[in-house]
């Protein structure tokens, strides 16, 4: 499917598509992202200042290109000067020592089935690949790989992958290049008639429906949009006997970034070249009660005997997504580690604002039998059949705030990541004016203190030689 | 509410503020009608102290209603902009709406009490238009129409603030140069049970509603209002009682019916000194950073700190808890003392303390709100009655309506703006917007300190250095 540079000087990377159609679709050039705040604007792509070392060094590599300009940037604005170098040094530069990433994606089509497919986003740094997979064979799942090399690659036996023991058919290469690997399986879809909450057992969301199986689901094409990096997949169940979805649908939009920012839209989540953006929307699909409550079943395998550790993280800073002082992380634990961020809060219409926000509430990872999941080839392919998995629910709205039915709309994003999850920091503009709000009555009433006293203190000098 | 402070002021300075000529007829004349009637049961007898004691009982419960419908949406936040689809930038428009009318009808309050409808005809009045104002409100949300429950809010502001100067007068009628600051103070303390238990119970009666009527919704929301408004028809039915109280004691007892004596010329703004200037933006930047925040408070305690609602509410209103009492202590502490600029500058600075807490720090809500509680008690016991200081005696009256008026102003505005604020860029921006009001404020605070300094004046003098200064004007 070809991928596309940010600027149109930087070699194209060879196009592994194998549908020339699609291929030849609109290639345009990057529009220019957002800048980050604090980091300045669009950046060149160019080796020389790239210094991208799994060790991590490589942040120093990007912080002496980025100063200059910081410099050049605040120097209009001198108040702010010393927040911003404060902002350089707290940016989130990436684990892996890239800040900036090529970033290719494509998607590799079932030979029997053009439906069953697979997309491949590959970052690829000056040292490291991150490779994210996400595949509609049995029930949507990514899986992530982290590889120390910028030359690692996908092999693909299809029909192995196929087959009901696709073990080893899957293989990122070199194998002993990879540094981290983990995947995402979302398993089913969940319903709960949320009235008289208050009889069903404490903590739980509503009289659960029967749950909608994604394995069951007929995915339909991904649908790839190279200007924003993005890749679209949607499916309804592929027997509906209710007719609920018969105008409704789930979606995964996938999107990777070449470089660090943050989106215009809530929830507003700090990406980096690491990671990728996940939008979930279930859009249309007929409520089966009155007060429909939603919900996700997560599955991750289990690595090194453990379930990845959900942990919230607060902050007095709600800026970016008013009234959300929350972020909640899914941490996988390796050297290098893996992660899920999203902000508890959902969104019930296109228009993602403050008021067509609902809660969003996850159950602590939890370890679960295998035969109780669905079978995902690429994770069974890659990790191997005897591996146990970790499952979360998340759970949209609450028992007083169940808008979806207004609506039909439900729309929910995390951002998915190899290496430490992006942290926020106060934007310039709100250190410059905190700065100006505590400062001023601060030095005032330190000034006026002192002067007041040195002003005493001469009245009275003052009068000493009368006597 | 705005008045508090007016109450605060007449409970620190009685006779600053006491009503002009027309105000009761003085001891003499109750003592000797007193003598001339039939004996009577103590209660039935205006002369005597159980008889007023009822009649202070109807006074606290006519201000009640007013009190605890107006932080109605305060209490009903999450609901009203649930079930109204509002933003927070709508939903402060029902306080602003509240403070619009008050801008003008500061002015007009006492002469309408005076001159048009009388202190009975006036305090049936006004509290049947905040009846109205409430039944309104509730109307709009019932028939879902957020329109008419701006409209409802207009009236409701319409009848409130002018509903407490009549309060005011009736105190001022039944007990001068009796026990009129403890009356001050108990009308104050049930302002503030009204606030209290209306930002307690309300959320619960939602609850309950919600369950009776199978679902929460605009239907529950306008239910729960309408039976808040029975607090209001309370409060008129007090109104009605203590018009006949007033009634049958001036038969009895011979006397005039009770004035405010507010003489307002609007010409007399001309005479303000700088000085005043600087107090009404004190209490503008102030306030503007005070009944808002409380509007928002709940909603932000359950965002930042994941507090229960109930708990939120709690928090939310120890500001009048702690007020309740405060107030009547620090009236006391500022007359003993004087040195009102100081006890200002402390106050400002301790709200400055008390939001910067709630901005920057996940430390208990509890400590940041005590002390804005206190803070708040002791600004108003300290700043209102600086203007009696500056101002000659017969302009106090047009000083307090433009002080009123151009904290509604400043409230009817900045309402809107702090929804803005918190829709757009959320609780860290709002709260800094906030401490940026009280900034100015305490510029100002510093300024007036300064002016007042250079130009001679007791501001900040203590009560010994004022008495001192007063007697050598005297001498001279």
């Amino acid at each position: 499917m070809g991928a596309s540079p940010s600027t149109p000087s930087f070699p194209f990377p060879l196009r592994e598509a194998r549908d020339q159609e699609k291929a030849s679709g609109p290639f345009k050039r990057q529009p220019a992202l957002p800048p980050f705040k604090g980091l300045g604007g669009s950046r060149r792509q160019s080796h020389d200042w790239r210094s991208g070392l799994l060790s991590g060094c490589g942040s120093n590599g990007g912080m002496h290109w980025e100063l200059p300009r910081a410099l050049r940037v605040s120097a209009l604005c001198s108040p702010l000067l010393l927040f911003q170098c404060l902002l350089l040094l707290r940016a989130p530069a990436s684990l892996l020592g890239d800040q900036t990433r090529r970033v290719f994606l494509e998607v590799w089509e079932g030979p029997t089935d053009p439906s069953k497919s697979l997309l491949h986003i590959r970052a690829v740094g000056a040292n490291s690949t991150i490779h994210y997979i996400w595949s509609n064979l049995g029930p949507p799942a990514v899986l992530f790989v982290a590889t120390n090399t910028s030359n690692s690659g996908l092999n693909v036996n299809w029909t192995g992958l196929l087959s009901s023991e696709p073990e080893g058919s899957l293989v990122v290469h070199p194998t002993d290049s990879v540094q981290f690997s983990s995947a995402l399986i979302f398993s089913k879809l969940f319903e709960f008639d949320s009235t008289n909450s208050s009889e069903v057992k404490e903590g739980s969301p509503g009289k659960p429906y029967p749950p909608y199986l994604l394995a069951d689901f007929s995915w339909g094409d991904v649908t790839l949009d190279l200007s924003t990096l993005s890749a679209t997949f949607q499916g309804h169940p592929s027997k509906d006997p209710l007719g609920t979805f018969t105008n409704g649908s789930l979606a995964f939009k996938v999107s990777a970034f070449n470089e660090s920012g943050r989106p215009a839209h809530l929830p507003r989540l700090q990406h980096t070249a690491d990671t990728t953006h996940l939008e979930l929307v279930l859009a249309g699909a007929a409520p089966r009660g009155n007060h429909s409550l939603f919900g996700l079943e997560v599955a991750t395998p289990v690595l090194d005997s453990e379930c990845p550790q959900l942990k919230e993280q607060e902050s007095i800073d709600d800026e970016y997504c008013p009234s959300v002082f929350q972020l909640e992380q899914l941490l996988w634990h390796s050297p290098l580690g893996g992660f899920l961020q999203w902000r508890p809060i959902a969104f019930s219409q296109k228009q993602l604002n403050w008021k067509t926000a609902l809660s969003c509430s996850v159950s602590t990872p939890g370890p679960t039998l295998t035969t109780l999941l669905p079978q995902s080839p690429i994770v069974r392919a890659f990790f191997g059949p005897s591996v146990n998995f970790c499952t979360f629910n998340l759970t949209f709205g609450n028992s007083s705030n169940f808008a979806y039915e207004d609506h039909r709309y439900l729309s929910w994003s995390a951002l998915l990541g190899i290496g430490i999850p992006p942290v926020d920091s106060f934007s310039p503009m709100i250190l410059g004016i905190m700065v100006v709000v505590l400062g001023a009555p601060g030095l005032l009433l330190a000034g006026g203190g002192l002067s007041l006293l040195l002003y005493r203190h001469r009245r009275y000098s003052e009068y000493e030689p009368i006597n | 509410m705005e008045d508090d402070v007016n109450r605060a002021l007449l409970e620190a300075e009685p006779e600053l503020s006491a009503p002009g000529p027309g105000a009761g007829a003085g001891p003499e004349a109750e003592a000797e009608a007193g003598a001339r009637v039939v004996p009577q049961l103590a209660i039935c007898d205006p002369a005597h102290l159980a008889h007023r004691l009822l009649a202070l009982v109807f006074m606290c419960f006519l201000g009640f209603g007013s009190y605890f419908c107006y932080d109605n949406p305060a209490a009903l936040q999450i609901q009203i902009q649930n079930d109204m689809h509002l933003s927070t930038a709508q939903f402060m428009l029902l306080y602003s709406w509240y403070s619009w009318p008050n801008v003008i009808l500061c002015f007009f309050g006492g002469f309408l009490i005076d001159r048009v409808f009388g202190i009975r005809w006036g305090s049936i009045i006004f509290s049947f238009i905040i009846c109205i104002g409430q039944v309104v409100f509730a109307l709009g949300a019932i028939l879902n129409a957020f329109w008419l429950m701006q409209l409802g809010r207009f009236i409701f502001g319409i009848g409130g603030e002018s509903l407490a100067v009549a309060q005011n007068t009736y105190a001022v009628s039944w007990f001068k140069g009796k026990e009129l600051n403890l009356v001050f103070g108990l009308q104050l303390s049930m302002a503030r049970i009204g606030s209290t238990v209306n930002l307690n119970v309300m959320g619960w009666l939602y609850h309950r509603i919600a369950t009776l009527i199978g679902s929460p919704g605009h239907t529950t929301l306008g239910v729960t209002l309408m039976i808040g408004g029975v607090t209001c028809v309370f409060s008129l039915l007090c109104g009605l009682i203590l018009a006949f109280m007033d009634w049958r004691a001036e038969k009895i007892l011979h006397k005039e019916e009770g004035k405010t004596g507010e003489v307002i010329k609007i010409r007399d703004m001309k005479d303000f000194s700088l000085s005043l200037w600087i107090i009404f933006l004190i209490c503008v930047w102030y306030y503007v950073a005070i009944f808002p925040f409380i509007g928002l408070g709940k909603l932000f305690f359950i965002e930042k700190y994941k507090l229960s609602p109930r708990t939120a509410s709690a928090i939310n209103s120890i500001v009048y808890v702690i007020s309740a009492p405060m107030s009547p202590a620090f009236g006391f502490l500022v007359d003993k003392t004087g040195r009102n600029i100081l006890w200002v500058l402390f106050a400002v600075v301790a709200t400055l303390a008390s939001h910067a807490m709630l901005a920057f720090t996940f430390w208990n809500p509890w400590i940041a709100m005590c002390l804005l509680g206190v803070s708040y008690s002791l600004l108003a016991c300290a700043l209102w009655p600086m203007v009696a200081f500056i101002i000659p005696e017969h302009q106090l009256g047009t000083a307090y309506g433009f002080m009123q008026s151009i904290q509604n102003l400043g409230l009817a505005i900045m309402a809107i703006v702090a929804g803005e604020i918190l829709d757009h860029w959320g609780y860290l921006y709002l709260e800094i917007f906030f401490i940026a009001c009280v900034s100015v404020s305490l510029l100002s605070v510093v300024l007036l300190y300064l002016v007042d300094c250079s130009r001679g004046g007791t501001l900040n003098c203590s009560v010994k250095q004022r008495a001192d200064l007063s007697k050598s004007t005297h001498a001279e």
